[in-house]
């Protein structure tokens, strides 16, 4: 059995990022792959510790850069659970709305680039972009930018929604709907897709648990567990989340899972925007000064469920900047499990996997 | 809760057969006076209820190792290399492997206090 | 001697083959070779027929092709910028390669670590000239957000020649646009540098 090693390098179009992978091959099937990191790393966590708590945002949001306004989020959830402030029912309301779109944002761009490296359907790549550039039309609107929106503060947003926002919403919304049994539809009937990615590259229940992986990754194994569903947060503690989950494992259970948890979005958008008109409090958050509150609890620890699996973040908070800020991102731990879901698997699968899994290497090397 | 490093594989043990069989992440703190390791680990139960726990424990700045958790939970691999890259702490037990990160000149442990850094505000043009 | 099987390890095949290359290489240069359409270079077309500098300019000109190196979250910029939306092939700039061989400009979209350095270096050299940097967005102009963090280097123009820069963090697809449209009139001369 001789052993071939091949170099997928740093620039390739195909994986999801800039990664090296260092795969081993006894003729066309994968025996050992090794991932080497740290070709994007800029030390968030150090540059932390040397800015104020609310200088810090910009940071945290070019972490995940698919979906940042969920890690934006999180970090200004836990400078609040540190200083004991509670944000208004309407900013929750708010924030709800804003963080599903941005899942079915990042969803889309996920599904996109799948199809992408599976046999050459760059069709489905610009649907799915014609449809986020639609949602991010409305991201546009409420918050002014098209990708970093700095727009959370403590206790609530940077200014309300604009008033004609919950027309556009809906019509977009009813858009979407429409559009995923499209492509379900034509997706599913395609036999390339199909034998390309029903049972390639599977992860037992079992094993899911073991190596840790999270977010539909997870779900997909079978474990029925959501951040939003078990620790429920924001107006998720009203109205309550199904775990989509399937049991099968594989690729195309990946996909799917994603699909369904568009699905599971939209219906959430609209049971949060007829709550949203009867809402009561204030939706700005406090203004960013020169000083900001003394924190009370030394010690928070939050978490969230971002488009790609759950983040924790851990904040050990001094008095006017953090002590010691730990994220525990999502795709570093998805991606540690590559080297066993592809072992037996071809090496024309390995990129199916890669697609599958979904991780920004922006997140993995913090 | 709290731990001591003797006593640590035992307790991950108990708690891994009581059915928090996740481990969510591992992580170091430096207060520069003595170095604190905590684990976090979860148990999935059934639809609705899931629990997470906590294990510390505290480590001196001279004496700086810890035992390798692989055993118990195997997706610890990636998170002890990134806490000895980062902080400097020696994990026993393990196979060798490469440096996760591909460094840069490669020295020093970027995540302690004591980490020389280019002071902020120099431009390329003053370091030479 | 066609049906003899021919042993291809053996040293006297290995001598053959050097002892033909040999030959042809020495006749073909001992012989003056005429100048055929299929072996003249560019210039040579252009100083012999002074009007088709035009025909080569335009062609240059209004066919760039961009090199796809996105490494970050402007790399998702440079996605939308080739999608259905801001349609980057109406102009020309068609097919983002992945392979330098193929291309004319390189966009470097994200902050360059001291581990990518070498890599962006021998990208850079593999491009066949004429070639062109552009450097978009914050972190590949100046170092962006991370100016202080002790692993990146403070602006790509530290390592390569760079001709158009684009603000932005990250910039506007329509920014990207104007900039190549300002580097379409360098190509063709308009703007002196």
């Amino acid at each position: 059995m001789t052993i071939t090693r091949i170099n997928v390098g740093p620039v390739h179009p195909s994986t999801g990022g800039v990664v090296r992978f260092v795969v081993d091959l006894d003729g066309d099937t994968i025996v050992n792959v090794e991932p080497h990191i740290g070709f994007l790393h800029r030390g968030v966590e150090k540059l932390a510790e040397t800015r104020m708590y609310m200088q810090i945002p910009p940071y945290t949001e070019k972490l995940d850069y698919v979906a940042p306004m969920a890690y934006n989020d999180a970090y200004v959830g836990a400078v609040e659970a540190a200083m004991g402030i509670e944000p208004s029912e309407r900013a929750k309301h708010i924030r709800t709305i804003l963080l599903e779109l941005q899942r079915i944002a990042s969803h889309l761009f996920s599904i996109g680039l799948l199809s992408n490296d599976i046999g050459q359907m760059f069709t489905v790549f610009m649907w799915a972009f014609k449809d986020r550039d639609m949602v991010l039309d409305l991201l546009q609107e409420a918050t002014g930018s098209r990708m970093f929106y700095v727009n959370m503060r403590l206790g609530g947003m940077q200014r309300d929604l604009p008033p004609d926002f919950a027309d556009h919403t809906l019509d977009t919304i009813k858009y979407i709907e429409k559009r995923m049994f499209e492509y379900a539809k034509y997706m599913e009937k395609n036999p390339v897709f199909t034998e390309r990615m029903k049972g390639v590259g599977i992860l037992s229940r079992e094993q899911a648990k073991e190596l840790g992986v999270t977010g539909p990754v997870l779900r997909a194994s079978g474990v029925s567990y959501d951040v939003r569903k078990n620790n429920p947060y924001y107006m998720y503690e009203k109205y309550h989340i199904n775990a989509k989950t399937m049991q099968t494992g594989d690729n195309f259970a990946r996909y799917k899972v994603r699909i369904l948890e568009i699905q599971e979005s939209v219906r959430i958008i609209k049971l949060v925007l007829k709550g949203l008109a009867g809402s009561e409090g204030k939706a700005e958050g406090m203004p960013v000064k020169l000083r900001s509150p003394n924190p009370v609890n030394r010690i928070s620890i939050v978490r969230r469920e971002l488009p790609r699996g759950e983040c924790t973040m851990y904040l050990v908070a001094d008095s006017q900047k953090p002590y010691r800020l730990s994220i525990r991102s999502p795709s570093f731990i998805n991606l540690a499990a590559v080297s066993h879901i592809s072992k037996g698997a071809r090496f024309a699968d390995f990129f199916g996997i890669l697609g599958s899994l979904d991780f920004v290497i922006g997140c993995v090397d913090r | 809760m709290k731990s001591e490093r003797k006593s640590l594989l035992a307790a991950l043990s108990k708690m891994k057969s009581e059915g928090f069989d996740y481990l969510v992440k591992i992580t170091a703190i430096d207060y520069v006076d003595h170095m604190d390791v905590v684990y976090m680990i979860r148990s999935i139960g059934d639809i609705e209820s899931s629990k997470d726990e906590i294990v510390e424990l505290s480590l001196k700045p001279t004496d700086l190792w810890l035992p390798t958790v692989t055993n118990i939970f195997p997706a610890a691999d990636w998170y002890e290399r990134e806490m000895s890259e980062m902080f400097g702490i020696d994990i026993k037990g393990r196979n060798a492997s490469r440096l996760l990160l591909e460094k840069w000149d490669g020295t020093g442990y970027p995540l302690r206090k004591s980490f020389a850094w280019d002071a902020p505000y120099k431009t390329s043009e003053d370091k030479k | 001697m066609a049906d003899e099987q021919i042993n291809r390890d053996s040293a006297e095949f290995m001598d053959a083959k050097k002892e033909m290359d040999r030959l042809v290489y020495e006749s073909v240069k001992e012989k003056e070779v005429k100048p055929n359409a299929f072996f003249m270079k560019l210039s040579d077309i252009t100083k012999a027929m002074p009007m088709a500098k035009n025909a080569v300019k335009w062609a240059r000109v209004n066919s760039l092709w961009p090199m796809q190196f996105g490494l970050a979250c402007c790399g998702i910029e440079l996605m939308d910028f080739g999608s259905a939306r801001i349609d980057a092939e109406r102009k020309g700039y068609l097919l983002f390669r992945a392979t330098p061989r193929q291309c004319d400009v390189m966009v470097v979209a994200g902050w360059v670590t001291k581990s990518m350095v070498p890599e962006v270096k021998r990208l850079y050299e593999q491009m066949t000239a004429p070639k062109y940097v552009i450097a978009f967005g914050e972190c590949a102009t100046c170092g962006g957000p991370w100016w202080e963090s002790y692993n990146i280097i403070k602006g790509i123009d530290e390592v390569l020649p760079v001709d158009v820069f684009v603000a932005g963090c990250p910039p506007r697809p329509e920014n990207l646009f104007s900039a190549l449209m300002k580097l379409q009139k360098k190509v063709g001369g308009e703007i002196e540098v």
